[in-house]
């Protein structure tokens, strides 16, 4: 047994490139299939490697590419897949208008690692317990996926097909992740429960919520850790859907969305911790969502 | 006496390795690379218990890797923590493991020019294993028919069997506990559990190993005690220790896990010693969670007391899981039972421990060596019996406490002295003030979603080993030190003793300075080697000032005396008419005749002096052993906030008071307490390991967060914690000062546990805490039929919320 | 698998090193460059002990490739004191208030909270909490080493 998780070295041989353009990546892509990998901050992939349950023989960077960088704002918001997720957390714009992936990107891991990892590394790793990935999906968000040959747009709903499995075909990229711009009476909230501050979730979601009055118009809620990808409740959302706000309904929603959950036993909680735990920051989640989108401004 | 008479003792000063740990120019072992080095790895079992059929290492050594196996090493069964005498000391372990007994023990070492030459020469190693049973818990292990994990263990020149796996046993008796429970008006039983965790120190274990070409070697280790270090070396290897060198690196952390010599250590020598090449081992943080965790235990507590409380009877039966070594359970157990003997008068005491096998991580010391898990059973069953009698548990403690006056068995039965300092009353008084006992709520009386309670917990941990028997010790208990007067008056303090962190060098630098009378600035503590200095068991059992700061003292006190001597002759009055202060201007010691104002001179005068007239240099070197190994108390008063929706704890405030006799270094001794109760609230709340059942494989497989060790994020805010000190003097002590260290973790766990119990009526026999069991317990405390989920409308707005920055 | 040369800037002089596509950044600066501050405390981005700045940053050398390093501005622990050996107010912070104990964290602590300091001068006690919450240090319970931040930061903005 030689205990691979923390060599000091990094034992897998590749070769290395850094392209200048989206184009050279795809073409590079293309060419070496499922033997290369994209490397965005590292943290997961170099992991990964380490752990020698990767061994690709071209690391691919997407360091070069200034066009996967940064957050535009015009009919929602456009944010490339390198912008990393300490600026994605700093954004005055997600943070006002986007309150649960400010939530989600400031409760990631450690500050390091914010500023190394990247919004589409986070997606793209696909792991369970991605805290950006239930964020986004009450978001509504998309995800534009690029080939040599064209571009597509994949509700990120539909983008996760597993535990590090996605869509993703061979020598396609991720370029962005869009969201629609919040209407008038939105609020969302993003919340996280784990053994330490830097561990991965034992449980985190994310709820957005449109209110009109007492009336609750559009609801979504998401969470992660409890399934072998981060999932939607559509029976809790549906519950809350058209009828007024409050705690009670929040209770309600809550413990339909504990039901239907299917988190496994593992070293970080039990199953039936993770389905309690879920109902409790669901609610509370739902409550600080609905304050938010009743004091306006979409916050 | 208190500091204030004092002139360097109980200053502020920089610690003197500071600049160098603040800047990145210290060095420690990691840190150290020689000309010709080349990188050692070491090959290790997957399977938890196993015979090694065969070991092919052609593959490996055809990259160009030189290899070690069983069939290379001496085969020399030591125990690697000589803390122990002979008589005490249990022998388990070769260099390699003849089998494997826990997945991760060390099979084969690799040395080769680079790291990725051993990396991949590591690889190539072929190995046949037959497996045997794996025996994760201490129950599989003493079942009958269980497979013997060791069929023998030696202890002298004696093969001693080994009988249901169980290491070794001990019992202690004092009194008749059949009368005493006889007698008793009340008795009551507890179970506790405590968890096996790992010391997370930030340093994996390191060595670097350089042959000599007299056939000698010089080692830089990762380790408490040079000289033990090399003593075990030279006895393995055969090499005379005059020609076997370990120098002394910095400590990145260790809290008791390199008291014995780590497990990489002889290996890398015998890497260096068939290649002839010098070799570095830097364990990886995966390999380190393998090598060393906590002891856990489970004891049975019994008390019998008379209906106002005063106890007359008592048994304990602690089963500690030692894994796959007994590195130390002997003299573990042995310290269970003292310190439990020393916490409450108890006329008649039984305790009965046993330390057994089981094929996991070795269990070794960590901050504590048994006082953290007595002092958790103790301090929680007699918050729970003054509970039921209702009386203030504060105040029912001091009625029975051990304190001045009373017997304190420092290390076991065989090192035992007369209390003769004892802050438990001030400390009790004053940590009650300031957390507001007498407002903390009955417990479990508080509603709502988040429920605060206040709990408390007292103890203490030796200082030191020493005892005043010159035969018939269980434990090796001395220091020396060499100081010298340099050429321009300032001093050399050359000393083995490691530092943990704890300022234990800066602290005896302090001492020397006060004892000389000069500047604390002006004694220097010099890079040591076993060479150069004199032996020195450990820096272990917290005594290091209290032991150390003693043989430092005695060095000094004759050193002053031989400066005395010569500036009386040069001064031309008598030595005794002269004293020797500090002058803080000058930078320098003054030796001067108060009743003649025109003879002084400095000792930087007098040393050159001295120097250019060729009479010399004032040096002494001096070892010594304490007789006595005074108790430092510690107490904690907590005040956590429990969420009764989520089950997380956090620590609201916390008082920490420590009776170190005299504090030498102020902050850095109230940095103890408050690294203290970090490392408490990971002991209590959060902390375990988990090894499989089937494969005995860590669950953590490397990953660090597993161990859960708490970040800034899970400490209590700085206006949250306070630590405060018993003005107390040891008369024992070097200027009063006894220990600290350990103690300052020993009462965390008990404190927690009260605390909780105080917020919502649950009392917690095992740790950690975890959220899962505090909800768990407050289900079971509805009743049956109840909700797993509280419905309790949330009273308080939701706290998780994280998003400070966004409102 | 060829070795390749990189050029950046280490502590302020350019340096050109050889290395491979897998050679991590924290080796290289600990066994070619020599600056041993930056420590090795996991390999995987958990402790924070490897902490270096990169342009500005406080990234993980653990977990950083050395290919990567390519006309970046690095700076280790090693840099931080100023010429002449003055030490970075943050550095005394630590010093006066006993924040070094076995001192194993001390440099990825100071990279980090030096980071905070040039993006937040001044930080609260919550900022300075968690934005170190990813460095851990097992001996002084942190607070000695929360109000070393927060000190520094008050003296540099007295002195602006």
């Amino acid at each position: 047994m030689y205990m691979a998780t923390n060599t000091h070295i990094l034992v897998p041989e590749f070769d290395y490139r850094r392209p200048g353009s989206l184009s050279e990546v795809l073409a590079l892509a293309a060419e070496h299939g499922d033997r290369a990998r994209l490397i965005a901050g590292g943290t997961d992939l170099l992991v990964q490697m380490k752990m020698e349950r990767d061994a690709p023989s071209l690391v691919i960077s997407l360091a070069g590419i200034e066009e996967l960088r940064g957050i535009a704002s015009g009919d929602g918001l456009t944010i490339g897949a390198m912008t990393t997720i300490r600026d994605v957390a700093g954004s005055a714009t997600v943070r006002r208008q986007y309150a649960a992936l400010h939530e989600a990107c400031q409760a990631f891991s450690t500050v390091q690692i914010m500023v190394m990892g990247t919004l589409g590394g986070n997606l793209c790793n696909a792991s369970p317990a991605a805290d950006t990935a239930p964020a986004l999906l009450v978001l509504d968000a998309r995800v534009d996926l690029v080939t040599g040959e064209g571009g597509r747009s994949v509700a990120l709903g539909d983008f996760f097909t597993g535990p590090g499995r996605t869509v993703l075909a061979g020598g396609e990229v991720m370029q962005s992740v869009t969201l629609p711009e919040p209407g008038a009476g939105t609020g969302s909230a993003f919340l996280k429960i784990s053994r330490v501050v830097a561990d991965i979730a034992q449980v985190c979601a994310a709820v957005r919520l449109v209110r009109d009055g007492d009336t609750i118009t559009d609801c979504r809620i998401a969470l992660g850790s409890v399934a072998p990808t981060p999932l939607r409740i559509g029976r809790a959302e549906a519950s809350l859907t058209g009828g007024n706000g409050g705690l009670e309904a929040f209770e309600r929603a809550a413990r339909i969305a504990a039901e239907e959950i299917r988190p496994i036993s593992d070293v970080r909680a039990t199953a039936a911790y993770r389905r309690h735990a879920a109902g409790v920051i669901v609610r509370d989640a739902l409550t600080t969502a609905w304050r938010r989108a009743g004091e306006g401004g979409g916050k | 006496m208190s500091a204030s008479d004092f002139q360097s003792v109980g200053t502020e000063t920089w610690r003197q390795d500071g600049i160098a740990k603040v800047t990145g120019a210290e060095q420690y072992a990691p840190d150290i690379s020689v000309d010709r080095m080349w990188f050692g790895r070491v090959l290790r079992s997957p399977h938890a218990h196993a015979r090694i059929v065969e070991i092919d290492t052609s593959a490996a050594e055809a990259l160009g890797a030189v290899c070690l196996t069983f069939a290379d090493i001496p085969k020399v069964k030591y125990n690697e923590r000589i803390v122990s005498t002979p008589p005490c000391l249990y022998r388990d372990r070769y260099v390699l493991a003849d089998k494997p007994r826990h997945v991760g023990e060390a099979i084969a070492g690799i040395a080769a020019p680079t790291e990725a030459l051993a990396e991949k020469a590591l690889r190539a190693i072929r190995v046949e294993y037959e497996p045997l049973q794996t025996i994760i818990t201490m129950d599989q292990a003493m079942r009958d028919g269980a497979a013997p994990i060791h069929d023998t263990i030696r202890l002298m020149d004696d093969d001693i069997p080994i009988e249901h796996n169980i290491a070794v046993a001990r019992t202690i008796e004092v009194g008749d506990i059949d009368r005493g429970f006889a007698e008793s008006d009340i008795v009551i039983e507890r179970k506790f559990k405590t968890n096996r965790i790992y010391h997370a120190q930030m340093e994996t274990k390191t060595v670097l190993c350089r042959p000599e070409v007299d056939g000698g070697l010089t080692v830089w280790a990762s380790t408490q005690s040079i000289h033990n270090t090399r003593i075990l070396l030279g006895e393995i290897y055969a090499i005379p220790l005059h020609k076997l060198n370990v120098k002394k690196a910095a400590l990145g952390g260790s809290f008791g896990s390199s008291i014995q010599m780590n497990s990489v250590t002889p290996i890398c020598v015998g890497l260096a010693l068939k290649s002839g090449r010098p070799v570095k081992i830097v364990s990886t943080r995966e390999e380190d969670m393998y090598d060393h965790v906590r002891y856990p235990s489970e004891i049975t507590l019994k008390l019998g007391l008379k209906a106002d409380g005063a106890l007359i009877a008592g048994h304990m039966r602690a089963d500690i899981d030692i894994g796959a070594h007994n590195i130390q359970a002997y003299p573990f157990l042995g310290c269970m039972g003292g310190f439990w003997a020393s916490l409450y008068t108890l006329p008649n005491l039984k305790y009965e421990g046993r330390a057994v096998y089981t094929n996991k991580t070795p269990s070794c010391a960590m901050q504590g060596f048994g006082a953290p898990q007595t002092t958790f059973a103790v301090e929680c069953l007699m918050d729970e019996i003054a509970a039921d009698l209702g009386l203030d548990p504060v105040q029912y403690k001091l009625a029975h406490y051990v304190g001045l006056g009373g017997t304190f068995w420092g290390q076991g039965p065989a090192s035992k002295c007369i209390i003769r300092s004892d802050g438990v009353p001030e400390l009790l008084k004053v940590g009650s003030e300031k957390i507001g006992w007498k407002n903390r709520p009955k417990a479990g009386s508080g509603s709502g979603r988040y429920r605060r309670g206040i709990g408390m917990a007292r103890g203490f941990h030796t200082s030191g080993v020493g005892h005043p028997k010159t035969s018939g010790a269980e434990m090796i208990d001395y220091s020396g030190a060499i100081v010298k007067v340099n050429e321009d008056g300032t001093v050399d303090l050359v000393q083995s003793l490691m530092d943990h962190g704890g300022g234990t060098n800066d602290a005896i630098a302090k001492i020397v300075a006060e004892e000389i009378g000069v500047p604390a600035q002006m004694v220097g503590i010099s890079p040591v080697d076993t060479r150069t200095t004199l032996y020195d068991v450990s820096t272990h059992a917290t005594r290091g000032v209290y032991a150390g700061g003693a043989a430092a003292l005695k060095a000094a006190r004759k050193v002053r005396q031989m400066l005395l001597d010569q500036a009386g002759r040069v001064l031309d009055v008598l030595p005794e008419s002269l004293v020797i202060e500090p002058d803080h201007e000058l930078g320098q010691g003054v030796i001067h005749c108060p009743n003649l104002a025109d003879r002084r001179i400095t000792v930087g005068a007098l040393a050159k002096h001295m120097q250019i007239n060729s009479l010399g240099t004032i040096a002494a070197a001096e070892s010594l052993r304490q007789v006595n190994c005074p108790p430092a108390y510690v107490s904690y008063f907590l005040e956590l906030e429990v969420d009764t929706h989520t089950g997380q704890i956090k620590t609201r405030r916390a008082v920490l008071g420590s009776d170190c006799g005299t504090v030498v270094n102020p902050k850095l001794a109230a940095g103890q307490l408050v690294g203290g109760l970090s490392k408490g609230h990971g002991y209590a709340l959060i902390e375990d390991n988990h090894w499989d059942p089937e494969t005995g494989e860590l669950a953590s497989k490397g990953f660090w967060v597993d161990g859960k060790t708490p970040s800034m994020s899970e400490s209590p805010l700085l206006d949250d914690v306070e630590t405060h000190f018993a003005h107390t003097f040891e008369p024992t002590g070097p200027f009063g000062a006894k220990g600290l260290g350990e103690a300052a973790g020993n009462p965390a766990v008990a404190a927690f546990a009260n605390a909780v119990h105080n917020a919502i009526g649950v009392r917690f026999y095992e740790v950690p805490i975890t959220p899962e069991k505090v909800l768990a317990a407050l289900a079971a405390k509805q009743g049956p039929g109840a909700p797993a989920r509280p419905e309790e409308p949330v009273a308080d707005e939701p706290r998780l919320d994280p998003a400070p920055a966004g409102e | 698998m060829n070795d390749r040369r990189v050029r950046f800037t280490l502590n302020g002089e350019p340096r050109e090193v050889s290395v491979k596509p897998n050679d991590l950044l924290l080796n290289v600066i600990r066994d070619d460059e020599k600056l041993t501050g930056t420590k090795y405390g996991c390999g995987i981005g958990e402790c924070g002990a490897c902490t270096v700045h990169i342009d500005g940053r406080p990234v993980l050398a653990c977990l950083e490739l050395a290919v990567a390093a390519e006309g970046r501005e690095i700076v280790t622990i090693e840099g931080l004191a100023g010429n002449g050996g003055a030490l970075d107010p943050l550095q005394e912070a630590f010093l006066d208030n006993g924040a070094v104990q076995c001192g194993f964290c001390t440099p990825g602590m100071i990279m980090m909270g030096r980071a905070l300091l040039d993006e937040t001068p001044e930080p609260s006690e919550a900022e300075v909490r968690d934005y170190l919450r990813g460095t851990l240090c097992r001996c002084t319970g942190y607070a000695s080493i929360v109000q070393s931040v927060i000190d520094a930061g008050a003296k540099e903005a007295a002195a602006d």
